[in-house]
């Protein structure tokens, strides 16, 4: 996967700010997309593009179950959120509808990685290369279960 | 082998466990209108049904206006949402305690009131909240509409087993009126922090938890999730036994469930947890959050910290105190008394049971809210409501100005009419205080009833201490 960085310096980024509560009614994924992150980035939706990645802080998707969350954030183009850590629920959600995958960075990458720079993401070697910055990071693998549905794509694909 | 309840409960619960993934029986599933609309589009599309549809119980609460019930909801996609929630249980076949039911009310407010949360069960629910069941020695999470439609389908979730922690609360509180089960729950959160309890059940002990009844122990467990834990449980005794014999959905050979729970539900002395933390609560004070996570919370009698001091050398969080300061348009050293509000809301799945109303009531009796303030009760469920009516609340919180409305999530979370405008600072009972969560541009402090009632008698934050609560 490769992508730039849209990096938010922040930490307990929650589910309120990723796709606010009026917007839970809406049922149609692209219209919820156009909403996506909307409580902290008024200008995330003319700025992102297909295949970017969200580089943010500690508990990154605290707070409500809401899937729409992850929803927005996928049909927005995010590929991926690169954060320090994740709050459980929107971790599981993130990849049980094969949304985004949600990726745990180390503080070296969080504070290397910059607004706007190419990356090149491959889980299957555990590593972000920095296409503009010329570096290496590797990321934290996921747990086995999460490895096995993302691999599956999706909950449902998943057959143990 | 010694075990902690949660281990008890959750190895009774697997039906199969291999490679890291827990396939876990739900014993009871709580369907709401927001999470659940495309959990049944996709059990249609695939040509599925619900399995145990005499476990899984619907009501509607998050999209539900709190004014007159007999007049048709305005907001159309709000409508829509309800109408799809009262066809879907209808098709699937599924109990729904719809808008005109005398048990409608929020879903986690009606589970245990109905009898349907019972100790040592299962329960999910696509809420993050649905940790607050624990109270009664659940083992209770929120999962989102995936897991949702998965449950609807198989009666099973799947999951990774989550690590132990222990928070023992121990101590007497001097005034325990004044400083409630929401004050020492959020002194928790403002330790342990937001991710405190990531990946963990978090079983709470010790005297103080003892001490604290039904109601109680449901605040408590309810923040769970704001810690970040999966669950939050508490071990049942015989409070737990009391409150839900004979509720609707109670077991019928209630004496012999209470046996079995009895011998079967606690943690044994010698079992080990994952991690430990003690909160002594002889000292602590009634809690106003000051910023935009519940972590950012201090005592009544402090003042708003300075960014650098909270983020004790930590420039993240010095960056965070920061940014939430400039939020809530608050000045660091400002008197938490202080601060003054436009709104008060009492509701929401933490705090809207009779207990908190009644205590709310206790400070309003015989005064007048603010004429700067607007004021608002919402309880939690028809039955509180119903409940409150006959001990007279309603008349107390009306003629000291307060809206007495009709049940459901409210002002909790900005998806039904009753929100904050930008910049409004609003005295909160409820559990989160994100940017916008009550409302684009509003401003939460999240509080105890007591403290909510006082901010809305006074205009600004009082010291619940200082006032007669017995």
């Amino acid at each position: 996967m490769k992508g730039s960085v849209i990096k938010y310096e922040r930490d307990n980024i929650d589910t309120d700010v990723i796709l606010p509560g009026p917007y839970l009614k809406i049922h149609d994924y692209a219209e919820l997309a156009t909403h996506a992150m909307e409580g902290l980035d008024k200008d995330f939706h003319k700025r992102v593009k297909p295949g970017d990645f969200i580089v943010a802080g500690k508990n990154f998707g605290c707070g409500s179950s809401r899937e729409h969350a992850p929803i927005a954030l996928s049909y927005s183009g995010i590929k991926a959120v690169l954060a320090l850590s994740f709050a459980r629920i929107f971790y599981r959600n993130a990849v049980d509808g094969a949304f985004l995958l949600p990726i745990e960075i180390d503080e070296n990458a969080y504070r290397d990685i910059s607004d706007s720079d190419s990356l090149e993401v491959d889980i299957s070697k555990n590593e972000i290369q920095n296409l503009t910055k010329n570096k290496v990071y590797k990321i934290k693998p996921f747990p086995e279960l999460i490895g096995k549905i993302i691999e599956a794509g999706g909950l449902f694909n998943y057959k143990p | 082998m010694s075990k902690t309840l949660f281990e008890k409960i959750w190895d009774s619960h697997v039906v199969v466990q291999e490679d890291g993934r827990s396939l876990l029986y739900v014993d009871r599933h709580l369907v709401h209108e927001v999470t659940s609309p495309q959990a049944f589009d996709g059990l249609r599309l695939n040509g599925r049904k619900v399995r145990r549809t005499d476990l899984t119980f619907a009501t509607m609460d998050h999209n539900v206006p709190t004014s007159d019930r007999s007049l048709p909801i305005i907001d159309q996609t709000s409508s829509t949402q309800i109408k799809a929630l009262e066809k879907n249980c209808k098709e699937f076949g599924i109990t729904l305690f719809d808008i005109n039911s005398p048990n409608q009310g929020i879903v986690h407010v009606i589970g245990p009131e109905l009898g349907i949360t019972l100790p040592g069960t299962t329960i999910v629910c696509g809420d993050s909240h649905t940790s607050t069941h624990g109270a009664f020695g659940a083992l209770a999470f929120g999962i989102g509409t995936s897991d949702v439609e998965h449950v609807l389908a198989t009666q099973c979730i799947m999951m990774e087993k989550p690590k132990t922690f222990e928070i023992k609360i121990q101590g007497k509180r001097k005034n325990p009126h004044a400083v409630t089960a929401k004050d020492i729950i959020l002194s928790i959160i403002r330790k342990i922090g937001t991710a405190g309890g990531t990946g963990t059940v978090i079983e709470y002990r010790g005297e103080t938890i003892s001490e604290l009844t039904m109601e109680q122990r449901m605040t408590i467990c309810n923040m769970s999730i704001e810690a970040g834990a999966r669950a939050g449980l508490i071990a049942p005794d015989e409070k737990t036994f009391q409150y839900l014999r004979g509720r609707k959905y109670s077991p019928e050979n209630y004496d012999e469930s209470v046996n079995y729970w009895r011998e079967n539900l606690k943690t044994d002395s010698s079992a080990k947890f994952d991690k430990s933390f003690i909160l002594g609560v002889e000292n602590i004070a009634p809690q106003v959050s000051w910023g935009t996570n519940p972590a950012m919370t201090t005592d009544v009698t402090g003042t708003v910290p300075f960014p650098e001091e909270y983020g004790k050398g930590n420039p993240e969080e010095e960056k965070g105190a920061t940014k939430a300061l400039q939020y809530m348009n608050l000045q660091p050293g400002t008197a938490i008394t202080d601060i003054t509000i436009d709104r008060v809301f009492i509701g929401s799945c933490t705090n809207s049971r009779l207990e908190d109303l009644m205590e709310a009531a206790k400070v309003v009796k015989g005064k007048k809210v603010s004429t700067k303030v607007r004021a608002m009760v919402v309880p939690g469920s028809q039955l509180v409501k119903k409940n409150a009516e006959e001990l007279g609340l309603d008349k107390i919180f009306k003629s000291a100005g307060f809206e007495w409305r009709e049940s459901g999530c409210s002002m909790c979370l900005g998806m039904n009419p009753d929100i904050l405008s930008a910049g409004e600072r609003c005295a909160s009972t409820s559990n989160r205080n994100f940017e916008g969560r009550q409302g684009t541009g509003g401003r939460t402090h999240l509080v105890s009833p007591v403290m909510a009632a006082a901010a809305a008698i006074h205009g600004h934050f009082v010291d619940v201490r200082e006032l007669d609560l017995n």
